[in-house]
């Protein structure tokens, strides 16, 4: 009797530990799930604008350069946004971290990067049309300042089009220096070095890069077979 | 009991196979680890490359001596998380080419409203179709 009642709870307990190893075999690949909760409401915060702001690029950057041209607004703590239709719309902010002086992103801000990838390749997100702002603190030559968010800005664009596939058609980039301090009562403050992607208007109807593309057509197959 | 067991050693051998088909690292997870584990690399050899996966792993196979064994072990990994989800987008629409024609009609030339429509669609699809979107990062 009492041999037998080892013999069960022996494998009972072999049981027992097979069940642990497959719960955590299975559970193991959560390990490096996406937080769901997270980028789904990363999802909803950048769902494209009910009407479509009219937001012309150039006529912003030509008006960001005369304000500095012209010396208007020199005190950072008494500068007024130089776009606030963009505070309006839906946006993410986001920090990432350049070399000095530098469009280059710093390997630590590669997994901000990569975020802003996964949400704007997600099928929800793929009506809209997207711009990336860049920004610089009141720190050194204000016009400098205009023109490396510039660079950061296109250098962000750059990556997530070339390296994501992002369809180029859905992002437009911008830097505007100084002249849109995110942290206006701390011009000096490193908050003001943040990032934005904001939502700006929908996709013009026509296939997108980074959508499947529509298999080919009977006909062009065809017309493939006979070139052999 | 022995049945039990039996089924769970089944478990436990395909449990792997079928976590990896389930699961593939998002291009966050994927650039973090090409962040975390090369960072240095990259300053010290690669200095002026930007996130180029092809330029990065052209500068890591060049100085393939200098490259830590950290950043050696996690490059093609996470490398080929980002070559393998772009890709997996890009066929999509051809391995679920029969679903896009048979559940959604008029929208299937849609690039975006297709894609929502297959999404949609998720008990009516294939196991091949099934795979392809779970592989592009849609479920």
């Amino acid at each position: 009797m009492g041999v037998r009642s080892q013999t069960l709870r022996s494998k009972a307990l072999g049981g027992l530990a097979l069940l642990a190893g497959a719960i955590i075999v299975f559970s193991a690949p959560a390990l490096h799930a996406q937080p769901a909760a997270a980028t789904g409401s990363l999802l909803d915060q950048l769902v494209g604008p009910e009407t479509e702001p009219d937001i012309d690029m150039a006529a912003l950057r030509q008006q960001a350069a005369q304000r500095i041209k012209s010396r208007a607004d020199l005190a950072p703590l008494k500068r007024p946004p130089i776009a606030p239709e963009l505070l309006k719309l839906p946006q993410y902010d986001f920090d990432v971290v350049f070399d000095p002086d530098s469009a280059l992103v710093r390997p630590q801000s590669y997994g901000t990067i990569g975020r802003i990838a996964d949400v704007l390749s997600d099928p929800k997100l793929r009506p809209y049309v997207y711009l990336v702002v860049a920004h610089t603190d009141a720190n050194g030559k204000r016009d400098a300042n205009l023109a490396l968010s510039q660079k950061r800005a296109d250098s962000i664009r750059d990556v997530l089009v070339g390296s994501f596939k992002i369809a180029a058609k859905r992002l437009q980039a911008i830097g505007l220096g100084e002249e849109q301090l995110q942290d206006s009562a701390h011009p000096a403050s490193a908050v003001n070095l943040g990032a934005q992607i904001v939502a700006i208007g929908t996709v013009p109807q026509a296939p997108a890069t980074d959508a499947p593309p529509a298999p080919k057509a009977p006909a062009a197959a065809a017309k493939k077979k006979t070139k052999h | 009991m022995i049945p039990i067991r039996v089924f769970l050693l089944i478990l436990l051998i395909a449990a792997p196979s079928l976590a990896s088909a389930q699961q593939a690292m998002n291009y966050e997870d994927a650039s973090a680890l090409l962040g975390a584990s090369c960072g240095k690399d990259i300053d010290d050899n690669c200095r002026g490359v930007n996130l180029d996966p092809p330029r990065l792993k052209e500068c890591f196979i060049r100085n393939g001596d200098s490259i830590s064994a950290k950043c050696r072990d996690d490059y093609p990994r996470a490398f080929n998380a980002i070559q393998g989800r772009i890709t997996a987008r890009i066929t999509l629409a051809k391995l679920c080419n029969w679903e896009l024609n048979h559940l959604c009609g008029t929208v299937r030339q849609d690039p975006v409203k297709g894609l929502q429509c297959l999404l949609a669609a998720t008990r009516s699809v294939t196991p091949n179709c099934n795979k392809a979107i779970i592989a592009a990062g849609f479920r």
